[in-house]
């Protein structure tokens, strides 16, 4: 037995090494074998995608050897109704308009403008996040921004990152952005022009592995719908991925890409005053004040998801353990009696109160 | 804050207080104890951070789970035990820092979450050396405590002087988080693992085994 623990141990210490992953980029093809959008990264089955033009797709399959991804199409994604943007009549929102915004990969760049994609300790990433600081500033909302680095570029750097996103949301803000920019190297895939300016496209990212991804999803669908009306052109997709990416602490969380490293930093600063605008009307309903309807009612149907999802999670593991520990239905339904009480310090306890 | 999204925050603040009172209740701590730590894990969460120059410490989410830790080896009742949790403690931050390094960092790329693999990482390591939760627990926490520290020291290496913020998030932090799954995983995968031995008959049925009883609590 002493062996086996070794072994792995050993084998527990080498799996760093086996872990490493290869920079690469996939291929997403819908079910006629047409590419949907490339990805930097492997995606993994049961990965959400809302195209550009709201085609909603799950990930079903990937093929690591020919670097592709078979996603099953789910049709149209329904995005929350924005008609109201056209009625300007509405009363003006009253009250604290405050967001938050973050780098959690502190080095991330632009090689064209910056001379490289990664800069320590500072990447050109936060003159993109002091764009955005300013045209929310603009808008009327106030912006607790945080530009503390979170070295280095590796996985852990979101544990790092996760004490400044809290420390942000103490502030009581309406919502919080972790601002990147992507690695895929084709810069074409997020050039664009909007009204008549060179910009980036900006991706959405939202984790699907925790209890807010239901409310961040619709959150960010939000967005994307208000996006549409007003500048059809600035959010590339949405992306519903495996990781957290600390959107577990608020369900209006929402990691934003501007742009990838190939493409000119301005280009990414210039999108950000137009991700400003659609913000500001998605929290807000912008200076007419739909007070938050977008933000409202989309992330209010992902937000009783999330409650649903929470106290499913809970039953479960709490049986999954009484079983494990007692080996049966009776001892089991003993076990978390027991427990409850014991949770309650025992002042619940029927023998206590005697 | 809509009543829904209030409901879902508070629900998340609810069950993880809940499951970290079990978890500290399995450190062989009186039940009023590990509520009382819990609760002050909380709320130390929500005080300022203790500002050392270059280093941050959270009560809530460093200072206490901490404090937690070196209970637990002060009172172990054997070196031995001391030294599996040292040990392991030291093992698991390795294993933290470089599963950190190597991991996938980009968002698209993530598999297994940062936050959920130092949990992972001290149970099967606290699993490993001695099928002990109190030795779990300490893998968890000094083992992404650990991490951190080893992950400063290379930043400032490279003379970058970078902020070390120990337990910011407080009770959501990663030590805490870690600290709670590794006690979860082991005990699960500990009674699964026993409960098959003993279904081979080759471990002692412990209703059978008269144990001694546990004087420190009511």
């Amino acid at each position: 037995m002493k062996k086996l623990a070794g072994a792995l141990l050993l084998f527990f210490l080498l799996l760093p090494i086996a872990a490493q992953a290869e920079e690469e980029v996939y291929r997403i093809l819908d079910g006629q074998g047409n590419e949907i959008t490339q990805y930097h990264g492997e995606p993994e089955a049961g990965d959400e995608y809302i195209a550009h033009d709201n085609q909603h797709y799950v990930i079903a399959r990937v093929d690591a050897a020919s670097h592709t991804a078979m996603a099953e199409g789910k049709g149209a994604y329904r995005l929350p109704d924005v008609t109201w943007l056209e009625d300007d009549s509405q009363a003006v929102s009253s009250g604290q308009r405050s967001v938050a915004l973050y780098c959690t990969h502190s080095d991330e760049s632009y090689e064209p403008t910056d001379g490289d994609s990664s800069l320590t300790p500072r990447g050109g990433i936060y003159d993109v996040a002091e764009s955005l600081k300013k045209g929310l500033e603009d808008q009327g909302i106030t912006v607790y921004y945080d530009d503390s680095t979170h070295l280095p570029h590796d996985s852990a750097a979101y544990r790092r990152s996760r004490a400044t996103a809290e420390e942000l949301l103490k502030n009581g803000v309406d919502a919080i952005f972790d601002v990147h920019r992507d690695g895929i190297p084709d810069p074409g895939q997020y050039e664009t022009t909007i009204d008549g300016q060179e910009a980036s496209m900006v991706r959405l990212l939202v984790g699907r592995s925790n209890q807010n991804a239901a409310a961040n999803k619709e959150f960010a669908a939000g967005i994307k719908a208000v996006a549409d009306k007003l500048y059809p052109d600035l959010v590339r997709d949405i992306y519903i991925g495996k990781g957290t990416y600390n959107q577990d602490l608020s369900p209006h969380a929402v990691l934003l890409e501007f742009g990838t490293h190939t493409i000119e930093k301005e280009r990414a600063e210039q999108a950000t005053r137009f991700m400003a605008s659609v913000i500001n009307k998605t929290l807000y309903g912008g200076i007419s004040g739909a007070a938050g309807k977008t933000a409202e009612t989309a992330s209010g149907k992902g937000v009783w998801t999330g409650i649903i999802w929470i106290v499913g999670l809970v039953i479960v593991g709490v049986a999954v353990f009484a079983l494990a520990s007692t080996g049966g239905v009776q001892p089991a339904m003993r076990k978390i009696r027991d427990n409850a009480s014991e949770m309650t310090g025992g002042f619940f306890d029927k023998k206590n109160k005697k | 804050m809509t009543l829904g999204s209030f409901l879902l925050s508070a629900l998340a603040v609810l069950v993880l207080l809940g499951v970290g009172q079990r978890v500290l209740d399995r450190m062989h701590l009186r039940d009023r104890t590990a509520l009382v730590l819990i609760a002050a894990m909380f709320v130390g969460g929500l005080i300022p951070d203790i500002d050392l120059g270059l280093v941050r410490v959270n009560i809530g989410g460093a200072l206490i789970p901490l404090g937690v830790c070196l209970y637990l080896l002060f009172t172990a009742d054997e070196t031995a035990e001391r030294v599996r949790g040292v040990a392991g403690a030291v093992i698991t931050s390795l294993a933290v820092y470089l599963l950190g390094r190597v991991m996938p960092a980009d968002p698209e790329k993530i598999v297994v979450d940062p936050l959920y693999i130092c949990g992972i990482t001290g149970g099967i390591v606290g699993w490993l050396l001695g099928r002990s939760r109190r030795g779990a627990f300490i893998c968890g926490v000094l083992g992404v405590l650990l991490a951190d520290v080893i992950s400063a020291v290379t930043v400032w290496a490279g003379g970058v002087s970078q902020k070390l913020v120990l337990g910011g998030a407080g009770l959501f932090d990663s030590v805490v988080i870690s600290g709670f799954l590794a006690v979860l995983l082991c005990e699960l995968v500990g009674e699964t693992l026993e409960r098959l031995a003993r279904a081979r008959g080759v471990a002692p049925n412990p209703q059978r085994v008269k144990m001694p009883e546990r004087k420190n609590r009511k």
